[in-house]
């Protein structure tokens, strides 16, 4: 940045061909010195601005972690996982239907996503060409867009026609919402596994099905495990691919073709309540989301990990 | 040109056997059939129904996305037309729709998330993966990797119900004191407002931030690293221009994706901007952006020119995304190679 300048303006006495050996070596010394006790000043200060830099990333993701928990934490009762929620304002109640909702709805959604996925990543190694180039082009402009978008696609399709919220609508957002996240890493960890294994079982004259089987989906299992995995857990916790297609619900529902109720729109709806009983439910909902989305993720990785070391 | 000569085939690498266009196979009858045989095979054709579905499945559902979207909206545009983009009024009840407030609510809140974190974003991965000693580095980065799981309606909730009171009682009347930054922050402190949404956002941004620069800082040749020092670098000199100028393309390919994300967030802002349709003139005025309009909208609407007039939002806001993200590629794939460790 400073590169340059730094040589030019330390330069007062002039170090010419006049001065004699001795001077010559003293004014460099005394230069070098100069330079290296300022380029470690700033060296210095740019750490110590690194590592402000750190407790200010830190900082508000601790308070947000731990303000949740302490909050969320007061919240939690048997009632809380038992119940069903008390009418807007009153204290009491739960979120039991909320908690099965989500998981429904999660669950649907990853049971759509993952087999398109996969078969899609499959897809994409197998015919390398400008077809599959388009389609890995198409997942990842999918990546990129917003979750309200993907949740008023899923409103035009399966709401409307039939004038209807429904738990499948739901499930189906979350699912176009994992699908290129299902896709990118599954085809990275099929990636990963070693061309000669699917020759060799080629060569062997094992149909490609039973290649794919038992070769490549086998050996890219950890791989899979954990990008399916961190998929739902980012499924988990969005919001607006559900506010108009799931639509929340005051009463315990199985169904996936009636509105649902679910974590996230408990904590939006109940956040945004001006009262104290229905904040304290949000906090809870945030709470328990928090920490399954936390589990999840850490399943995920130690998951790869543990598998990855008995495939070797 | 004598068609005639016979030219030696050329021989493509092959790595499967059906690669291998028909006329260029072995010409023994037995291995013709065997192949056939096993094409006509329930399995294979399994296999490739499998395949195959899965990607056309996929396709059918991104083209969907795209047409329906803007089926919808088609009447919106008619009806509105490029006005739609630059007319700052919304009020259904005159029928006039514009989204000006929405487009610049959008920018300013995307653009206060990033001065914030990608700093900050930068810093913080800078001493993780550069600075600071392994037994403090390793736990740091695995509790911001999962920070990153963080689902965005909780942080949209401690927003709401903890940073609000904050903002209003002490944030925003401490920075209506500072002299120069005046421009930026007047107007009542209320809480809810575009810089809190920026805040929030930011907040909500940081850690990808800072795990995908950390990976790309990672990922700098310890040559480069030996190299600068070798040159008389100090410690951070090395890290300055040599680690950070050859991690520059990752750096920029994570502000990218966090730029796409506070973009595309709607939840969490919704709760946060104060939701008032009209353009800030300050960032302690309260705003709307393009998906907090669409989930305070779209509830109460059904049918109609206000719907196809939301869904209009929604492509504005696709359409917007979709630019951002090309431009990041374009200038991934335009710039020269990373400058490297040149003075």
């Amino acid at each position: 940045m400073t590169g340059p300048t730094e040589t030019a303006e330390a330069a007062p006495e002039p170090l010419g061909l006049g001065v004699d050996a001795a001077r010559r070596r003293e004014i460099v010394r005394a230069r070098s010195a100069k330079s290296l006790a300022r380029r470690r000043f700033r060296g210095r200060v740019a750490i110590g601005l690194c590592t402000v830099a750190v407790a200010l990333s830190l900082a508000p993701l601790v308070a947000l972690v731990v303000y949740t928990t302490a909050r969320g934490v007061k919240a939690l009762s048997v009632d809380f996982f038992t119940k069903l929620p008390t009418p807007i304002g009153i204290p009491g109640g739960g979120i039991s239907n909320a908690l099965v909702g989500s998981l429904v709805i999660v669950a649907l959604g990853a049971a759509m996503a993952v087999p398109v996925g996969v078969a899609t990543a499959l897809f994409l190694l197998e015919r390398p060409g400008r077809v599959a180039g388009t389609v890995r082009f198409a997942a990842d402009v999918l990546t990129g867009v917003p979750s309200i978008a993907i949740g008023i696609f899923a409103y035009t399709v399966l709401v409307e026609p039939f004038a209807h919220f429904s738990g499948v609508a739901g499930s189906f957002a979350l699912a176009v919402l994992m699908l290129p996240v299902v896709i990118r890493s599954s085809e990275a960890a099929m990636r990963a596994v070693p061309r000669t294994e699917w020759e060799a079982g080629l060569a062997l004259g094992v149909r490609r099905g039973r290649v794919a089987r038992s070769i490549v989906l086998r050996g890219a299992l950890p791989g899979l495990v954990t990008g399916n995995l961190l998929a739902v857990a980012r499924a988990v916790g969005e919001t607006a691919p559900l506010l108009f297609t799931t639509i929340g619900s005051q009463f315990f529902n199985l169904n996936p073709g009636q509105p649902t109720a679910v974590v996230p729109l408990v904590i939006y709806t109940n956040g945004t309540s001006p009262f104290g009983a229905d904040q304290q439910i949000a906090w809870g909902a945030a709470f328990v989301l928090l920490v399954f989305v936390l589990l999840l993720s850490v399943v995920a990785r130690t998951v790869a990990a543990r598998l990855s070391r008995h495939a070797r | 040109m004598p068609d005639d000569v016979v030219r030696p085939p050329r021989v493509p690498v092959v790595t499967t056997l059906e690669e291998i266009p028909p006329a260029q196979r072995t010409p023994i009858a037995g291995v013709k059939e065997a192949l056939e045989r096993r094409r006509a095979r329930p399995g294979g054709r399994l296999y490739a129904g499998v395949r195959f579905g899965g990607a056309g499945v996929f396709a059918v559902i991104a083209v969907a996305l795209v047409v329906s979207l803007a089926n919808s909206s088609s009447s919106a545009f008619a009806h509105s037309g490029l006005s739609l983009l630059w007319s700052g009024t919304w009020d259904p009840t005159r029928k006039a729709f514009g989204a000006e407030t929405f487009i610049v609510g959008t920018l300013v809140t995307t653009a206060v998330a990033l001065v914030l974190a990608v700093p900050v974003g930068v810093g913080t991965a800078a001493f993780l993966s550069e600075l600071a000693p392994r037994w403090l580095a390793t736990p740091l980065s695995v509790l911001i990797d999962l920070m990153a799981a963080v689902p965005s309606i909780v942080v949209g909730l401690w927003g709401l119900l903890v940073l609000t009171p904050v903002f209003a009682h002490h944030v925003e009347p401490f920075l209506k004191e500072i002299p120069v930054l005046e421009w930026f922050f007047h107007g009542a402190a209320l809480g809810p407002s575009v810089l809190l949404a920026g805040v929030v956002l930011a907040v909500m941004i940081l850690p990808t931030m800072v795990a995908l620069s950390r990976t790309a800082l990672a990922g700098v040749a310890l040559t480069d690293r030996e190299a600068a020092r070798a040159l008389g670098g100090t410690r951070w000199q090395v890290v300055r221009r040599a680690v950070v100028p050859g991690a520059r393309t990752g750096i920029e390919a994570a502000v990218t994706l966090a730029m796409g994300r506070a973009l595309g967030e709607s939840i969490a802002v919704a709760m946060v901007i104060g939701n008032a349709y009209v353009i800030p003139h300050s960032l302690l005025a309260p705003g709307a952006t393009l998906g907090s309009a669409v989930v305070n909208t779209f509830g109460g609407v059904t049918t109609g020119l206000e719907r196809s007039e939301v869904i209009a939002l929604v492509v504005i806001l696709l359409a917007l995304t979709a630019l951002v993200n090309a431009g990041g590629q374009l200038l991934l794939r335009t710039r020269l190679r990373p400058r490297g460790a040149t003075p």
